[in-house]
């Protein structure tokens, strides 16, 4: 019993102490979506219109955790488009050939 | 008079050979040559070479493993050796990740080597628009180089919370349109030059120093006539966010065979054929331990202050202005990438992007990859590297 307490008493303040460490931690005001939606727009465009790789190799390079955005590649205006459910959305848009993409 | 004229002389004749430049029979500006290793006389390295470097696991949806995209090598000025796979070649650019951190520097000593900054400087006196603040005027251009900004940064990446990452909030979320602002505005965690943190945020305030150093003399391209062109790459692109702010911490892209030629500058101490681009000096202060790292990470000999003083543990790899360093912590003690010469340094990005220069041998090594699971050790690069170039 005693050697159960002291087990739980060493968790409990591993858990604290992680938590001390989280809250010094600053957070942001993103949610995943904005920046899987973000991710996938910029990330695409390069993959596409700067490494000039396929639409399998891209669709592959940018997958990532949540994999929940979508993607439209416009090829005439190099523009590339994601959207996660019907809120979230980002574009990315090729500049020019020395600047490549940039995130709106 | 006469003996005058003789010390005249050999000051200008000392100040003449620390501006000289290394010698070299031909410069790959147009195009590096070849001299490719004979596949014969060094089957057995080469095959433990690629074996190591190339050999995939798994199916490719896991992305299991090493994924070498490309692997270059550059040995007394030509390429020795070349490799792409997975449906890479020579003529695509590849993304640099961290690597851009290094470029980012270069940029800065180019600003030095034409009067432009001095990394005394504050940054206010180059990003006026961004920096009134006595506390962030208080960082200078050399804080900055060394990731010694002090401002509060967390860079995390895939494995923890996003909300947690300055870096993806940056890129991708909230700070994305003008991610200069979203770094300065981050608090002080620290004085200047008292602790490094590794900071992407950082690297982009250097980019954007350099930028603005650079084309307020030379125009929007900078980069490219100041840099990129006189090296002779071919198709470099430096990204910008929508402010026009290059993201020198993460976003370019080149061949690999244009990466090779950067660290072949930083091989030729910042002369590329007759011209000096880097100051005298600056290519050692860029690979020699920084001021910041060593005042964060203290003396690890034992003999002076207790660990818990300093917060960098001694195992760590050590930093100069944004390249990463072979050097022990301590006399006798073990360096980082174990079976390289100790004069390597190294532009390290995520998913396994290298830029590896090792002086003593005349060496530059450029791995291009996508490694999800970990990144590839410098030191097994070079450690199955230096056998195939080595007579």
């Amino acid at each position: 019993m005693t050697t159960l307490r002291s087990m739980l008493m060493v968790v409990g303040l591993a858990v604290s102490a992680c938590a001390q460490d989280d809250a010094k931690l600053r957070t942001y005001d993103n949610n995943d979506l904005e920046l899987a939606v973000g991710n996938a727009a910029k990330m695409t465009c390069t993959c596409r219109f700067v490494m000039q790789m396929d639409d399998a190799y891209c669709r592959d390079w940018v997958r990532a955790s949540p994999n929940v955005a979508r993607f439209e590649v416009d090829t005439t205006n190099k523009v590339v488009t994601a959207s996660a459910f019907i809120s979230w959305t980002a574009r990315a848009k090729f500049v020019d050939d020395k600047r490549g993409c940039a995130i709106e | 008079m006469k003996r005058l004229v003789i010390v005249l002389t050999s000051l200008v004749a000392v100040s003449a050979s620390a501006q000289m430049c290394r010698a070299r029979a031909s410069w790959p500006t147009t195009a590096w040559p070849e001299a490719l290793v004979n596949r014969d006389a060094k089957a057995a390295e080469l095959k433990a070479l690629e074996d190591y470097a190339f050999t995939l696991e798994g199916q490719p949806e896991e992305r299991k493993g090493l994924r070498t995209n490309s692997l270059v090598v550059v040995k007394n000025g030509a390429i020795v050796y070349e490799k792409y796979a997975r449906g890479w070649d020579a003529s695509k650019r590849h993304l640099s990740w961290s690597v851009a951190k290094s470029v980012s520097s270069t940029l800065v000593g180019i600003g030095v080597q034409q009067g432009l900054i001095d990394v005394n400087d504050s940054v206010c006196k180059h990003l006026p628009d961004y920096a009134s603040d006595p506390v962030v005027c208080a960082i200078t251009v050399k804080h900055f180089l060394e990731f010694g900004s002090g401002l509060q940064w967390q860079e995390e990446y895939e494995d923890r919370t996003y909300q947690v990452s300055s870096v993806i909030s940056m890129l991708f979320g909230v700070g994305r349109r003008d991610q200069v602002r979203h770094v300065l505005t981050h608090r002080k965690l620290h004085e200047p030059g008292a602790m490094f943190a590794y900071s992407t945020g950082d690297a982009h305030v250097v980019s954007t120093i350099a930028k603005k150093a650079l084309t307020a003399k030379h125009g929007p391209d900078a980069f490219w006539t100041q840099l990129f062109d006189k090296l002779g790459m071919t198709a470099p692109v430096f990204e910008e966010d929508v402010s026009g702010n290059p993201l020198g911490g993460s976003f370019m892209y080149a061949t690999p065979r244009d990466f090779a030629k950067v660290g072949f500058l930083m091989l030729n101490d910042g002369c590329w054929a007759d011209e000096r681009l880097l100051p005298v000096g600056w290519v050692q202060k860029a690979t020699a331990v920084s001021d910041t790292f060593r005042a964060a990470r203290g003396d690890c000999s034992g003999t002076k202050a207790p660990a818990d003083t300093f917060q960098l543990p001694c195992e760590d790899t050590p930093n100069g202005y944004m390249w990463w360093l072979n050097r022990p912590p301590a006399a006798g003690a073990e360096k980082p990438w174990k079976d390289a010469p100790d004069d390597t340094y190294a532009a390290l990005g995520h998913w396994g992007q290298r830029i590896i220069v090792i002086p003593s041998e005349d060496l530059v090594i450029v791995r291009t990859g996508d490694d999800r699971q970990g990144s590839i050790p410098v030191n097994e690069v070079v450690k199955y590297v230096l056998p195939v170039v080595r007579p």
